[in-house]
């Protein structure tokens, strides 16, 4: 094995260990800071694409951003009464079998994919030459400007819900 | 043109009207907008019959209903020799019938309702019988049905008529699903729905096979036993027949509708209707013949020991309707159409007797409750008699010719035609002894109702008994168009008048064998009389000791076979407990749940907190969803 | 790519931005408006600007793709925004009565609706599958708080979560669905897709396959197809009615435009190895949709697994795998839309204050004391039946027979049978109606305009049903062979 092989095994195992904390944690604090150890790993996962803009991007905002956040909201709730219940129901032998076929199957079947896709135009030196940003930059407003735009209506969208659902008074 | 519209029209209009207006306008004035509605059609419907009498088939479409690319629906009616004959027997019957209601249903809450269901009653079973294409008559074939719910469970806050509804309704479902698959199965072969381009077509379907479950089965023979399906339920043949009998829950115009008109006689309408394909499948024919025999006899013996008076001709219905197939399934189909047009008069005139019977009684019906009333009820107890002479078929009472003629198209029919003939000369038997007792048991002998009762009969108004007597005028003149040439040269007028539509029936046999077929109906017929008489006028204890001595019969009979019973355990209880526990308990959830729940700690006690949202049944459907996405995947790795 | 290019794109999607606008406006008039019949009568007002616009792309415009191929405007995208339009316009009509009685009558609640719509037209017009799936959150986002919209009731609380948070494992499955397809093919463009199945000649590919089905499984939790439905009887439930039946359509067409398109484009060479997939689905949720309606007492839960069957016979017209099976599915989806809304309109008219008005026995003797509100509803479960001739009779044969036509005639057998099935769950409600005495005296809530509501879908259910000829040309047109 080389040595991208062998990092890529840690990361991935990795992730795979640090997900499950972050659902198995009885304290949710816990669980945020696992998850925040768990976006670190992904980011890594990104340098290995060659796109350095997205890891750093991963580690700002969801690490440095969203996390926060959600620290904020645990601190506020009261989740005493949560930590004290069992959770997933005793379903979770049912779940782990679904889990390991699932994971069965997708071996069975990803694992002798033979086709590699024609690669897109951006390729590792065209990315070079240019520059992380102004790549993702040109192509987020250019190509893919429709999308972009739906994604923030999606967002304002997200805000209204949480005005109407948590503050709009009710008689 | 106009005028063939207008025939199912008025009684729409008639509907329209009264249920809009009813209510709040018409109210007790409904029979206003009803009965000439409905008396229009039937002078329409004559000259419509005098315009095919003089050769005119009308065949129009009326309306293009779906025209879209290769998908085209029209819509049109034909008025052929078949149909005018039906449109007289539906518009006739029914006008009579109107007339009649005026008085018997007077003073109900629901009057213009009545009035309303009723026309549109006809209206469907118009539709049905003028439709030339597969489509519309499918549509006045649940027309005709949703009609006969709403008004056999008219008297709705009586259980058992919401019940007897409710019956009609699931049985006939069983039916109408063969129909409907029929309906689909002709338009796959022919590639449309209208009657003359699939009858002219009907080439097409010979040696083609259909592969149901490895079994090559004739094409033709699949469709036409499908057909056959929706007339079982709709004419009430084995083994759906159970619904009729209870059909009578509804009001007396709605039985005499139901098992004169209407309804009843769609399905051996339609078998005739579609004689150029069930022509082509033997199978298909002797399926035919084979159910309206065994009926026949079948419910006539019920018929022998019932006490309720509407219950012994409801069963007599289902019996008589027994002889049509007989008729259509040895491809005499203008017997089976000639007995359908007596029996419509002689059947209304027995069922709106008998409503005169219950209502002078005040909702009497048990028959042992009655006795003695000809001397109350002089026309009731005459018209009663006429009936009775056409039903059990002494000549020349208009049932004798129908039945007759059935009777040598079955003894001619070959050997299978020899048994069914046989079949049908015991059930003629029956049938003369069970109408018999139906007349001594209600006319003759003592009153045995209470003084009250007794104190209170009257003969019926003239609103009841004019309809009576008109009726009585056709049961017994209505055979007299078709003597059978034995007796008479060209005395056969149905036959021949329907012969371009239905045909000429095979069949051989000498002069001296008809004349022993219909001597043998005769003495059948006088002897059933005979017994009768003997068992109820003379020695009127004898049914007692008769009832003892074969106990084990009698009561078999007397539960009708326990058929009512045999469905309920095997169809009715168990759908209900599959659909209420476990279908309703796993999909909804609860047996998920329970599953879930249980299995990892199989005596842990459930706990309230399941019900909580966040913890409650939410992880339990994605879980179902998750393993609905592994079976798929699962089955294209394993299946393909 | 230049930026002159991009003003002609913007004209294309004129109709989203109209309506837009429109939600924003609603949300700042929120402010100053006091009286939310006005807010709806904007609402009205600017979907039909945006009907209009869509009409003049239609005459003016050939079908043409904009915005990198990622947005195409064409007579497929075109009725189903049409009935998304109809769809929107229904539901404020019968919201608005409504809405006050249950104490949610706010502002947002047209805005959100037309978010809403808009990401459904967005999914009618995707060409790409970045764009798709965002449409999709657009629109689903905006269903999951107005399902969510009655704070103060359990019920609909619980509806919220449980749809947000099932609708999160379905938007999982889909993004799972889409990368396997990228990863394969290069491309998440539906034409580019299909032609580098093509090229790459990975059509036999169990991988392609994969992504194929978690798409189908996405799809399919949208518009309720077992086993994937357990969400919508108790969201329909929970819900606030006129959400209801917005989300009974809406998303459901929106779910079936977005299958379509995918499947006939993107995997159009596949079509053997979807059908295997669709095949028994189809099956299992008319049998699931059909079977459970029959127990059940609340009407909302069973219109719901009313719903759940009447997806199982839409997506009849998908397996059929021709373009016209698709215009059958599509013209299903419009006549599913009046004969819906139009009861679910009954229901709402029945609740008022203190009084919920959703069980089957609230309907006895419905006709005696309201002959013609119980007619509109006879009318309404008639067409949910099939029985001629209502529209609903032309949606089923139409469907059926085009799997007819493509060979699959068990399954119209099957649809038959399921269809005999559900007469009695429908017909239920109508003998509930005229065939028993009522309990207790109900009054309905009237307002004008639930009875210009009730008004539309009654006469377009019995016009659809009468002269069918006018809506199957139009699709027809629409969906070209």
């Amino acid at each position: 094995m080389s040595t991208p092989q062998v990092l890529f095994a840690y990361f991935a195992v990795a992730m795979t260990i640090l997900s499950l904390l972050v659902v198995t944690r009885r304290n949710p604090v816990h669980s945020v800071l696992w998850m925040l150890v768990l976006f670190i790993h992904i980011a890594a996962l990104y340098l290995f694409l060659n796109a350095e803009f997205i890891a750093a991007i991963q580690i700002i905002i969801y690490a440095g951003a969203i996390l926060v956040l959600f620290l904020f909201v645990i601190m506020l709730l009261n989740l005493r009464k949560e930590e004290t219940e069992k959770r997933f129901q005793k379903q979770w032998l049912y779940s782990i079998a679904i889990s390991v076929l699932f994971v069965f199957f997708l071996v069975l079947i990803v694992g002798n994919i033979t086709v590699i896709p024609p690669p897109g135009p951006y390729t590792a030196d065209v990315i070079k030459s240019e520059g992380h940003i102004m790549t993702v930059g040109k192509v987020l407003y250019s190509e893919f400007l429709l999308p972009f735009e739906i994604a923030s209506l999606i967002l304002l969208v997200a805000i209204i819900g949480a005005v109407v659902l948590a503050k709009k008074r009710i008689e | 043109m106009l005028k063939y519209i207008l025939i199912p029209l008025l009684p729409l209009l008639s509907f329209i009207i009264n249920i809009l207006f009813g209510r709040n306008f018409i109210k007790d004035k409904a029979h206003w907008i009803a009965v000439p509605a409905v008396a229009g059609s039937f002078i329409l419907a004559v000259s419509a019959f005098m315009d095919v009498q003089a050769g005119n088939v009308i065949n129009v479409n009326i309306y293009n209903w779906i025209v879209s690319g290769n998908f085209n629906v029209t819509i049109g009616f034909l008025i052929d020799q078949l149909t005018a004959i039906m449109l007289i027997v539906v518009t006739s019957i029914s006008t009579l019938i109107f007339i009649y209601s005026i008085g018997y249903m007077h003073g109900d809450g629901g009057y213009y309702r009545f009035f309303s269901y009723l026309s549109l009653f006809v209206f469907s079973m118009l539709m049905l019988v003028m439709a030339n294409n597969f489509l519309l008559l499918y549509f006045g074939w649940e027309a005709v049905g949703l009609c006969s719910y709403f008004l056999i469970g008219f008297w709705f806050h009586k259980k058992s008529a919401a019940d007897a509804g409710k019956k009609a309704f699931i049985v006939n479902r069983f039916g109408d699903f063969g129909f409907g698959l029929g309906v689909i199965l002709v338009y796959l072969t022919f590639g449309s729905l209208d009657y003359l381009k699939i009858f002219s077509n009907t080439g097409i379907v010979l040696g083609q096979t259909i592969n149901i479950f490895g079994n090559d089965i004739d094409l033709i023979t699949l469709i036409c036993l499908m057909l056959f399906c929706g007339a079982i339920g709709k004419s009430a043949q084995i083994p759906l027949h159970v619904w009729l009998p209870d059909a009578m829950e509804g009001p007396t115009p709605v039985s005499a509708l139901i098992h004169a008109a209407t309804m009843v006689t769609a399905g051996v309408f339609m078998v005739a209707r579609c004689n150029p394909l069930f022509s082509l499948s033997h199978t298909a024919m002797n399926t035919v013949a084979v159910v309206g025999g065994v009926t026949a006899i079948f419910a006539a013996t019920i018929a022998l020991v019932q006490n309720d008076i509407k219950r012994v001709i409801a069963y007599s219905t289902v019996s008589q309707l027994g002889y049509m197939f007989l008729a259509l399934g040895v491809g005499a189909y203008s017997a089976g159409i000639f007995h359908l047009y007596t029996h419509a008069y002689f059947k209304a005139l027995l069922f709106l007797g008998s409503g005169s019977v219950i209502h002078a009684l005040h909702n009497e019906q048990n028959m042992q409750n009655m006795g003695g009333l000809k001397k109350y009820m002089p026309i009731t107890y005459g018209v009663f008699i006429l009936a009775t002479l056409s039903i059990t078929g002494i000549p020349p009472f208009a049932g004798f010719f129908s039945k007759d003629e059935i009777l040598w198209r079955a003894y001619s029919g070959g050997e299978l035609g020899k048994f069914l003939w046989l079949l049908a000369t015991v059930a003629a038997l029956l049938t003369a002894f069970y109408s018999w007792r139906l007349i001594f048991l209600t006319f003759h002998g003592r009153f045995r109702g209470t003084h009250e009762q007794e104190h209170h009969l009257h003969e019926s108004p003239r609103v009841i008994t004019v309809p009576l007597m008109l009726l009585a005028i056709g049961a017994v003149a209505a055979g007299w168009v078709g003597i059978p040439p034995l007796l008479m040269e060209h005395g056969d007028k149905i036959g021949e008048f329907l012969a371009p539509v239905l045909g000429h029936p095979h069949g051989e046999g000498s002069h001296a064998e008809e004349m022993m077929v219909m001597g043998m109906s005769i003495l059948v017929a006088a002897a059933g009389w005979f017994i009768a008489y003997q068992m109820y006028v003379k020695k009127t204890d004898l049914p007692m000791k008769v009832g003892a001595m074969f106990q084990p019969l009698y009561k078999l009979l007397y539960n009708k076979y326990y058929v009512d019973e045999l469905y309920s355990r095997i169809f009715v209880q168990p759908v209900l407990k599959l659909s209420d526990k476990v279908i309703l308990g796993f999909f909804d959830a609860k047996i998920i749940e329970g599953v879930v729940n249980g299995v990892p700690n199989l005596i842990g006690a459930f706990s309230n907190k399941f019900r909580k949202i966040q913890t409650g049944l939410l992880s339990n459907y994605g879980l179902v969803m998750a393993i609905g996405a592994l079976a798929i995947i699962g089955y294209i790795i394993f299946m393909r | 790519m230049n930026t002159a290019n991009y003003l002609v794109d913007i004209t294309m999607i004129m109709p989203e931005l109209t309506l837009i606008c429109v939600a924003l406006i609603l949300l700042l008039l929120d402010l100053v408006v006091k009286n939310k019949e006005v807010l709806a009568a904007v609402g009205i007002a600017g979907t039909l600007v945006a009907l209009y616009g869509t009409y003049k792309l239609f005459v003016f415009h050939a079908p043409q793709s904009v915005f990198a191929d990622m947005f195409v405007l064409d007579g497929y995208s075109n009725f189903f925004k049409l009935i998304f339009y109809l769809n929107i316009i229904l539901t404020i009509l019968i919201s608005l009565k409504y809405m006050t009685i249950e104490k949610a009558s706010f502002g947002e609640y047209y805005s959100l609706l037309i978010f809403a719509t808009t990401g459904m037209m967005i999914m009618a017009s995707a060409a790409d599958l970045i764009v798709l799936y965002l449409g999709l959150e657009l629109m689903a986002l905006s269903t999951y708080i107005l399902a969510g919209l009655m704070r103060k009731q359990l019920r609909s609380n619980e509806a919220a979560l449980k749809y947000f948070f099932l609708g999160a494992f379905s938007s999982a499955i889909l993004l799972y669905g889409i990368s396997m397809t990228y990863g394969l093919t290069g491309t998440t463009n539906l034409r580019e897709i299909a032609a580098a199945l093509q090229t790459l000649n990975i059509m036999e590919s169990p991988a392609v396959f994969l992504g194929l089905i978690f798409l189908i499984v996405a799809f399919g939790f949208k518009v309720a197809l077992a086993p994937f439905h357990m969400w919508a009887p108790d969201v329909y439930e929970g819900a606030p009615t006129s959400i209801t039946a917005f989300m009974s359509v809406g998303p459901k067409a929106a779910g079936f435009a977005v299958m379509g398109r995918v499947l006939f484009e993107a995997f159009g060479g596949m079509q053997m190895q979807w059908n295997s997939i669709l095949i028994p689905l189809a099956v299992i949720t008319m049998a699931v949709g059909s079977i459970i309606a029959l127990a059940q007492t609340n009407i909302k839960r069973m219109l719901a697994y009313s719903s759940i069957a009447h997806a199982g016979y839409m997506l009849l017209g998908i397996i059929a795998g021709t373009p016209e099976g698709l215009a059958s599915t599509a013209n299903y989806l419009m006549i599913y839309m009046f004969m819906n809304i139009g009861a679910f309109a009954i229901v709402i008219m029945l609740r008022r204050e203190g009084f919920q008005g959703e069980n089957l026995d609230d309907y006895m003797g419905l006709a005696k004391s309201h002959p013609l509100a119980s007619a509109l509803m006879l009318i309404f479960m008639f067409s949910l039946t099939g029985i001629p001739p209502t529209a609903g009779f032309i949606g089923k044969f139409y469907v059926f027979m085009e799997v007819i036509r493509s060979g699959y005639t068990y399954l119209a057998i099957i649809a038959v049978i399921f269809s005999v099935i559900s007469a009695f769950f429908y017909l239920r409600v109508v003998m509930y109606m005229y065939m028993k005495d009522p309990k207790e005296d109900v009054t309905l809530t009237t307002s004008s305009t639930l009875s210009i509501a009730l008004a539309i879908t009654a006469i377009m259910v019995l016009i659809l049903g009468i002269f069918p000829s006018f809506l199957l040309n139009l699709v027809r047109s629409s969906i070209p062979g």
